[in-house]
């Protein structure tokens, strides 16, 4: 057989194509299930990380089961809410339905004005306490970054974060994952409300004592920068759910005082830091 | 196992060594040396795509158009590729995400068109298949080399397991990319000091 | 700005070869002067320059998930994305043949600088490594894209005309035996990526 012909070229490409393309297709259906099961995990895992119910080590020696069993064991609710902070819908906890990154894009959309947001809050016990998770997302230097916040049960301080990104550049806009100690800097700080500025990442350093900062990464501008806004444009976004979460802990005793710490200002404002025990909030 | 086919699995995993000797494939064995596990996974799935193309080629040899002779080659070699990195996927997903781009590149490495150019066009698929093999294994046994020390002195542990005790300060710079280059610099030197014949003028 | 930024950044801070490793082979193979080296360059520039926003155009509009919907409402849930190394290789490697044709017919003179390594450019990691990442970092638009792909281009150029430029001057220095030739290259290059560190904190 002439196999420089044309027609035998042209037939003998086709059949390799249709080949290759029926062998792929049917592979990559028959593992969907699984690789979905992964990604999964992988996000649930990242709540799990950043509302401190399991620490780092013991993540990875976890297998997707074991973290959907945490998971499940810990969630106390899961819900969207919209714009308002209204809760629209609740998500099933029991097959541990959860928005995936690729949703929070479409959602980073609507916050940004496309349409009604559908924001999601997971709600976990931790030893009697609630915990509130809250996603946030945006564009780093490269691609897209995004994270879970947790929050105490009055949503007035951060008990941990965990960030995930899809391409920062290795050792420098990647250790917003890779190295725990710009994690571990959210833990304690609390968010405020009231300001135009609801939490910076601040280059060259937070200022000693802030407690709506953290320092950014060294050589990592772009990353940070990209996180702050993600930070900021989402948990805006959370305001009036944040807003009453801490009311409603707080509106027992308002008298516009804040105690030992300035993240105890209630209302959200900032404490004027004069002396004594119980210093006057700025609002 | 006869003489010949014993020959084509030892020389490319040490006299003619894929990296250190003819120079092919370096791009992705370098970038994926940071932890000997990925190096691990990389190897094995290097060793994969080389084995099964070069099996697959060589079994339709005799039936592929010269005219479209690379694009059948990098069909199949593409397919492989993917093959392997849904299984990644599926099975091994965080090893996968640590690989990134480097599992797609594959496909560009050198060593599997090089391998199916040069040997398994003109040979039957057994001895194309263990050609395929070791040349995988060669590429594969650099990568462990660079890996173990990178790891081992970048981080203080091999596997995620510590090794060096505690009062070892990790070596931040040699788990930056250019380290791995001056390390595989010292292989070749190595090498070439004990084989003198490789040496160059 | 942010595309001066994207820009600046491929170049220096994320660059191909010395981040990334990407086409080392031609990079070690073809850098023994500086005259093929800068063909092999500008013809590593000019292919990803055409490939990377096609691949963009494909990857946004047939491979990735929910891509298809255009067709109608049936393909929002067609998810492609298994195909995209196939299809950007096969992209790569005809677009790599049709700039081959056309530039032999229109530009002879170009053609008998760069002919020669338009063919090895195919199996160049640094093109197939650039529309990875495009699909890895989700670029916004193909105007993004095609910066980046400038880019990056213009990192490898830089990367292998510096690189020949050195081992010409290489020729001249006593080097001990086994090192000669491949290994002293191999150091040579880990040391230029140290001095190309400096860029990394570069802020923009």
């Amino acid at each position: 057989m002439n196999t420089n012909s044309n027609i035998y070229t042209v037939i003998y490409t086709t059949i390799i194509v249709v080949i290759v393309a029926a062998v792929l297709a049917f592979v990559a259906m028959t593992l969907k299930p699984l690789q979905d099961a992964n990604i999964k995990a992988e996000t649930i895992s990242q709540m799990l990380s950043a509302a401190q119910l399991v620490n780092d080590s013991d993540l990875q020696k976890m297998d997707n089961k074991s973290v959907l069993a945490k998971y499940s064991e810990s969630v106390r609710t899961a819900f969207l809410i919209n714009s308002k902070g209204a809760k629209v819908r609740e998500l099933n906890t029991e097959d541990g339905s959860i928005e995936l990154a690729d949703n929070l894009k479409e959602q980073n959309y609507n916050i940004k004005g496309a349409g009604e947001p559908n924001l999601p809050v997971y709600v976990f016990d931790k030893a009697g306490e609630e915990i509130y998770v809250l996603p946030v997302y945006g564009a780093g230097l490269w691609g897209p970054v995004w994270g879970y916040i947790a929050f105490n049960d009055d949503c007035s301080k951060i008990v941990g974060a965990y960030f995930d990104h899809s391409g920062e550049t290795p050792g420098l806009g990647a250790k917003i994952k890779d190295e725990p100690s710009f994690r571990e800097q959210f833990k304690g700080k609390s968010v405020d409300i009231a300001g135009t500025k609801l939490f910076a990442i601040v280059k060259g350093g937070a200022p000693e004592g802030a407690t709506g900062a953290v320092d950014a990464i060294a050589g990592a501008t772009m990353t940070c920068n990209g996180l702050d806004a993600a930070i900021n444009t989402w948990l805006s976004a959370y305001k009036p759910f944040l807003a009453t979460q801490m009311g409603a802990s707080l509106s027992k005793e308002c008298d516009g005082s804040c105690g030992e710490n300035s993240g105890d200002c209630c209302g959200g404002g900032s404490c004027n830091g004069s002396c004594g025990g119980n210093h006057q909030c700025n609002r | 196992m006869n003489k010949d086919l014993k020959n084509t699995l030892l020389n490319p995993i040490f006299k003619g060594n894929p990296i250190s000797v003819l120079v092919l494939g370096i791009c992705s064995a370098l970038a994926v040396t940071v932890q000997l596990k990925g190096a691990l996974v990389m190897a094995l799935s290097v060793i994969v795509v080389t084995g099964l193309s070069s099996l697959v080629v060589s079994l339709i040899r005799n039936t592929i158009p010269n005219r479209v002779r690379i694009i059948v080659q990098l069909v199949v070699v593409a397919m492989m590729v993917i093959l392997v990195d849904q299984i990644l996927k599926a099975y091994a997903y965080s090893t996968d995400k640590q690989l990134s781009v480097y599992i797609g590149l594959i496909i560009t490495n050198c060593i599997v068109m090089g391998r199916i150019e040069a040997f398994a066009l003109g040979n039957k698929p057994w001895p194309s298949f263990i050609d395929g093999v070791a040349n995988g294994v060669g590429y594969g046994l650099i990568l462990v080399i660079v890996a173990f020390f990178r790891e081992l002195f970048g981080s203080g542990t091999l596997l995620g397991f510590q090794i060096l005790p505690d009062s070892y300060v990790p070596n931040n710079l040699v788990i930056l990319p250019p380290m791995a280059l001056i390390f595989l610099g010292c292989i070749v030197w190595v090498q070439r000091a004990i084989q003198k014949d490789l040496q160059e003028k | 700005m942010e595309y001066i930024s994207l820009f600046v950044k491929s170049i220096f801070v994320d660059n191909m070869i010395f981040s990334y490793f990407l086409g080392m082979c031609s990079y070690l193979a073809v850098s023994k002067n500086v005259k093929t080296a800068n063909g092999l360059g500008i013809a590593v520039i000019f292919v990803l320059l055409i490939t990377l926003p096609v691949n963009y155009l494909l990857n946004t509009y047939v491979l990735s998930p929910g891509a298809l919907v255009w067709l109608g409402e049936d393909f929002a849930n067609v998810d492609l994305s298994f195909l995209s190394f196939i299809i950007f290789i096969a992209v790569i490697a005809a677009i790599t043949q049709i700039v081959e044709m056309v530039v032999e017919k229109f530009l002879p003179s170009l053609y008998s600088s760069l002919g020669i390594y338009l063919p090895l450019i195919a199996v160049n990691c640094a093109i197939l490594g650039g529309s990875l990442f495009m699909q890895q970092r989700d670029f916004a638009s193909c105007g993004e894209s095609a910066v980046y792909a400038l880019g990056s281009g213009i990192g490898w150029y830089l990367a292998i005309v510096a690189l020949a430029a050195i081992r010409e001057k290489m020729s001249y220095c006593h080097i001990p035996d086994p090192l000669k030739g491949l290994g002293i290259t191999f150091i040579v290059v880990g040391l230029m990526g140290i001095a190309f560190m400096a860029f990394m904190g570069i802020s923009l």
